[in-house]
């Protein structure tokens, strides 16, 4: 099976998050860029698919600047991905989720009949628009919220469930396939040593700007335009509630819901 | 403008409502909405979706739709949208709807946004919207510069229209493309949730969430007791659910499903950042935990300092008496 992951370099959890000088984006100045949340999801279950069926190999697929696209492919390899490509785009270029697809699908390339595996959403943005663009740009079905993806050897078919509104769906796929992946529950495998430094000699295939400006045309150009990137006021701490007995403080906290912060029917 | 609306159980789903009630917002007195439904047979639901405040809706049936998933409907909804040719088109911001996005914007042409919770009345030049990023730790104001644009709202955020006492006209059509294209994936199953009863944790208005200060499996019941007199879904942080003393299906946070609800109650949480992250835009939140130096207390609204074991049995009666039952 030809399994492709597509994955994005987002800050890490712990990211003090602080807006640029044009209070559009985010400052990346300082910040730490990774594979994270819902595509290490993705890679783990490539991963996962490949150890389980023969003759797979999982190629990974970033479309970002330098040098985080690159940092966090290196990361995909030494976790056991088999090749790497970089579709690399200045680092002033604000992409968007459709755009980003577009640049996945081009390199991607040809007529495709694997299976591609991304995040049901970015780790920064949380949009969960790339999975759908990226199945309508390549002409193959698409589906997102998914975990546990199995193949069925003899049919030749994909099963996996997707965790939405209401419960557990159970879904049957042939390929091609492209399915943005809910967190895997169980915690995704670490690189080990020798993989990471193998990891920093590792070919990876570079797509410059120019060359995908060259095949998108007018495509090339983001459709969404970021204005502003505005933090909430800090909170600044709990309204604590003193209280004489356990009666006493949820009598209270339920007079402050209802007439202070008016949630409570 | 057109609304697409989507069915659960043979019912219209409430953030359906709120696009509509969107569209007649940004779209101003004039705005003509339509309503799409492209999905299985469906009489109560399209009737109901036709009494939801639209000036008509368009309905696309066939029994196969029942086993797709939306990619499959996204081009029978693609095909709709260019002969009705909206500039706007507003899907309930559901794991449905959210897939339905991307795909739209690519078929259709348009441009995308999803999880918006504000959208400036219509005017001439570029759509203006609001989102929140970084799991609600930001905010992002964004401008969708084409004639065409596909938006997903957030759930819960937009007050539902009003339902009209009249139904729209509906106007029926058979299904043109294939409903299902070859080896397209195919729905096989369906367990509703673990938590069965009460509402969804992505949808719900009121989440009552517990941690490891509950201590036992058995313990937990305090806390879905207090979910059930509050009508609010029940979560669970990851020690909870890493300890199997609830399904993962209810860990809230960077690993598990993000919520945005009305009011949080974090019991026996200390707030760690990968909580967090999943539950910091809800609109109210209250913590209740013995150690009045959690790091829950800094991003919480209200905070009691306590012993959950009496706390909570106490709210929970506190509650059901101001609710009458
Ligand atoms: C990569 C990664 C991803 C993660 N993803 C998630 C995620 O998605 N969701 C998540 O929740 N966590 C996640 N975690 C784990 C997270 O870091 C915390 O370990 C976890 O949230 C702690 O859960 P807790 O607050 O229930 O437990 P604890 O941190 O142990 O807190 C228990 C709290 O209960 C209080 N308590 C104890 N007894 C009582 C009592 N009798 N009455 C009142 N209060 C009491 C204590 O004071 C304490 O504050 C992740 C961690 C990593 C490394």
């Amino acid at each position: 099976m030809e399994i492709v992951v597509a994955v994005k370099p987002v800050p890490e959890a712990e990211t003090r998050l602080r807006p640029d000088a044009s209070h559009a984006s985010l400052d990346p100045e300082g910040v730490k860029f990774v594979l994270a949340g819902y595509d290490e999801s993705a890679v783990e279950q490539a991963l996962l698919l490949k150890e389980s069926t023969v003759g797979s190999r999982v190629r990974v697929l970033s479309f970002g600047p330098a040098p985080r696209t690159e940092e966090v492919l290196r990361a995909a390899v030494a976790l056991g991905c088999d090749s790497a490509t970089w579709v690399e785009h200045p680092s002033d270029l604000l992409p968007d989720a459709v755009l980003s697809a577009r640049c996945i699908a081009t390199a991607i390339a040809g007529p495709f009949s694997g299976l591609v595996l991304c995040g049901r959403q970015s780790g920064d943005e949380e949009g969960g628009i790339f999975a759908g663009a990226l199945g309508a740009l390549l002409k193959v079905p698409s589906l997102g919220y998914a975990t546990n993806l199995r193949w069925k050897e003899p049919r030749g078919q994909l099963t996996l469930q997707r965790s939405i509104e209401g419960g557990l769906e159970e879904v049957e796929s042939s390929l091609p396939l492209v399915v943005g992946l809910q967190q895997a529950w169980n915690d995704p495998r670490t690189a080990k040593l020798p993989n990471i430094l193998k990891s920093r000699k590792a070919a990876i295939e570079k797509i410059p700007w120019e060359a995908t400006v060259a095949t998108l045309g007018p495509h090339a150009i983001p459709g969404t335009v970021r204005r502003t990137f505005r933090l909430p006021p800090p909170r600044t701490g709990a309204k604590m509630i003193r209280y004489d007995s356990p009666q006493d403080a949820a009598a209270q906290l339920v007079r402050l819901l209802r007439e202070e912060a008016k949630v409570f029917p | 403008m057109v609304v697409v609306a989507e069915l659960r159980d043979g019912r219209l789903v409430e953030p359906v409502r709120e696009a509509i009630g969107v569209a007649r917002s940004i779209g101003g007195a004039g705005a003509t909405v339509i309503g799409v439904y492209v999905g299985p047979p469906a009489s109560e639901g399209v009737g109901e979706f036709s009494r939801a405040g639209l000036d008509r809706v368009v309905a696309v049936e066939g029994e196969p739709f029942a086993r797709t998933t939306s990619s499959a409907r996204a081009r029978t909804v693609a095909e709709l949208l260019r002969e009705l040719a909206p500039r706007v088109v507003l899907l309930a911001g559901t794991s449905e709807g959210r897939d339905l996005a991307g795909r739209l914007a690519v078929e259709w042409e348009a441009g995308v946004a999803t999880n918006v919770t504000a959208v400036e009345p219509l005017a001439p030049g570029p759509i203006q919207l609001t989102r929140p990023i970084f799991g609600g730790r930001a905010t992002q104001g964004l401008e969708l510069p084409g004639e065409r644009a596909v938006l997903a709202l957030r759930p819960h955020t937009f007050p539902p229209a009003a339902a009209s006492a009249d139904a729209a006209p509906v106007e029926r059509r058979a299904p043109t493309l294939p409903q299902v294209p070859v080896g397209a994936p195919t729905m096989t199953g369906f367990t509703a949730s673990a938590t069965g009863r009460g509402p969804d944790l992505a949808e719900a208005s009121i989440v009552v969430s517990g941690g490891r200060g509950v201590k036992t499996p058995e313990n937990f019941a305090i806390v879905e007791a207090l979910a059930e007199s509050l009508g609010a879904a029940v979560g669970a942080s990851r020690a909870v659910t890493d300890a199997g003393w609830r399904p993962s299906s209810l860990q809230v946070g960077q690993t598990g499903k993000s919520v945005s609800p009305q009011l949080y109650i974090a019991i026996g949480i200390s707030g760690a950042i990968q909580h967090l992250v999943g539950m910091v835009s809800s609109r109210v939140i209250v913590a209740i935990n013995s150690d009045a130096q959690a790091p829950i207390f800094k991003v919480a609204d209200y905070g009691i300092a306590g012993d959950l074991f009496q706390l909570v049995p106490a709210l929970t009666a506190e509650v059901r008496r101001v609710r009458g039952r």
